[in-house]
């Protein structure tokens, strides 16, 4: 099992993922697999799945109650909700960005410093080094490096974005899961966290949810569209919005419904 | 917000139609004018131009307002791609009439061959095409697109026998000379217009099917 993933190039794949919220049956059957280096894009009307797909990639829905899954959810090639998984440590391996910017009520400084002191770097000066080199992947450091002990929450809104970005990266995560990232951000602020997506994945993998179809055709690699807990159809993000195979992506992406 | 998207689409395809019917009435017209030396149609085409322009230009306008306004995609981008190469080609089509008639304005004086009749049987041919092809623009019945190929073949060979003809005339008699240099033309143009119902059809194929084919 360990060397499957490297036969198909994924880094991340899903295998007959079904996940059930007590009664509800919220991924039915869900394969995908997501390549290294690369943008995809799920996306979907609401209710859908995706974000609850996304949650599935780092454990995020072991913390709601009555939750089961069964199928597999591989990373490189292992199960994660194998028994013998650390979900600190996988979670540091697949960070997360939410919909609304949420860093902490600290000092620009400390919101990346936190994560790698908490994961055992004491020393000053490589925590120096962390907080530059994540801020400057973020494209957040040019506006930020003179003010690096103010409050975060002082920044503007896409800025704070960009801090949980690079709170996300101070940890060196591998697959960095954004849901919705853009949608509480003006277009200004949704243009440079679209540009800084394309960047990332030269260096990290990224997966976005977003109802903002434009956006998915944009920034990402390929795409994935569902509906009620099935994955319809996944492919090259041109093809999906130029050439759908199934009529139900073209009756989506055209906004016949959603 | 998708319904009066809708509106505005079916609108300016619907205009397809209207704008074909136009640019191909200039060919038709063009080669009628040269078979029957009539001036007056001939100078009455050429009078179409600024027509032809104006709607070619409203549509490309239109297209692009839709693009930028809804950012349509899968079919609907593929129609609006259609429609602007369509508009296009059928603005090239109402073009090469015009520039027929041009042609038929010179040689009306000069003496005229019963025999060379092949460039009014290429011109309806010619016609015939781009009409079928708009006929599907609106049935959507892709099928009968991929028999154009043949159609365009016999279209091509008939414009190296047209020369050849001319040739054979020209030399027989130096007077042929004028009229039958313009037939290699008309022919040259026919040939042109016979490769815009080719394109078009491409497209409407894309449009239907997102897939591409070659079709010539």
């Amino acid at each position: 099992m360990v060397n499957r993933m490297q036969e198909n190039g994924a880094i991340l794949s899903t295998r007959d993922l079904n996940l059930y919220y007590g009664e509800k049956h919220a991924l039915i059957d869900v394969s995908i697999d997501i390549r290294p280096n690369t943008v995809t894009a799920l996306i979907g009307p609401s209710g859908c799945g995706k974000s609850t797909l996304l949650r599935c990639f780092n454990r995020m829905n072991d913390l709601v109650g009555g939750v089961r899954t069964n199928g597999e959810c591989l990373f490189k090639g292992k199960n994660i909700y194998a028994k013998e998984v650390d979900v600190v440590g996988l979670r540091k391996k697949i960070g997360m960005v939410f919909q609304k910017p949420n860093p902490f009520p600290k000092s620009i400084y400390e919101n990346i410093a936190y994560g790698p002191r908490i994961h055992g770097i004491k020393n000053k000066k490589a925590l120096d080094e962390i907080v530059e080199k994540s801020l400057k992947s973020a494209a957040l450091w040019d506006e930020v490096s003179d003010r690096l002990h103010e409050p975060a929450m002082g920044l503007s809104g896409g800025q704070q974005q960009r801090l949980c970005i690079a709170r996300t990266l101070s940890v060196e995560p591998e697959i960095i899961l954004m849901d919705e990232p853009c949608s509480a951000l003006d277009p200004i602020a949704t243009s440079k966290i679209e540009d800084l997506m394309i960047e990332l994945k030269e260096n990290y993998t990224v997966i976005v949810v977003t109802h903002n179809m434009q956006q998915a055709a944009r920034v990402s690699d390929e795409t994935g569209f569902m509906y009620l807990g099935k994955l319809v159809e996944f492919g090259d993000t041109v093809q999906i919005f130029e050439r759908p195979r199934e009529e139900l992506t073209n009756n989506y992406v055209t906004g016949r419904f959603g | 917000m998708v319904e009066k998207f809708y509106e505005e689409l079916d609108e300016l395809k619907a205009e397809i139609p209207m704008f074909g019917a136009f640019a191909i009435g200039m060919l038709e017209d063009s080669i009628k004018a040269l078979k029957n030396q009539d001036l007056g149609l001939a100078e009455e085409i050429r009078e179409r131009k600024a027509n032809l322009a104006a709607h070619h230009t409203r549509i490309e306008e239109e297209a692009l307002r839709i693009l930028a306004l809804y950012q349509p995609m899968a079919k609907d981008l593929r129609v609006i791609a259609c429609i602007n190469q369509t508009n296009y080609s059928l603005y090239r089509v109402g073009r090469i009439g015009w520039d027929i008639a041009k042609l038929s304005m010179y040689v009306a004086g000069q003496p005229f061959i019963e025999n060379l009749q092949n460039i009014f049987y290429m011109g309806d041919l010619v016609v015939a095409m781009l009409r079928d092809v708009m006929e599907v623009y609106e049935s959507n019945a892709i099928s009968s697109l991929l028999g154009l190929s043949k159609r365009d073949d016999v279209v091509d060979n008939l414009r190296s026998s047209i020369f050849r003809e001319c040739l054979t005339y020209m030399m027989e008699d130096n007077r042929n000379i004028p009229r039958c240099i313009d037939y290699i033309s008309v022919s040259r143009h026919l040939e042109r217009a016979g490769d815009h119902a080719c394109l078009i059809a491409e497209k409407i194929y894309y449009m239907n099917t997102g897939e591409r084919v070659e079709i010539r």
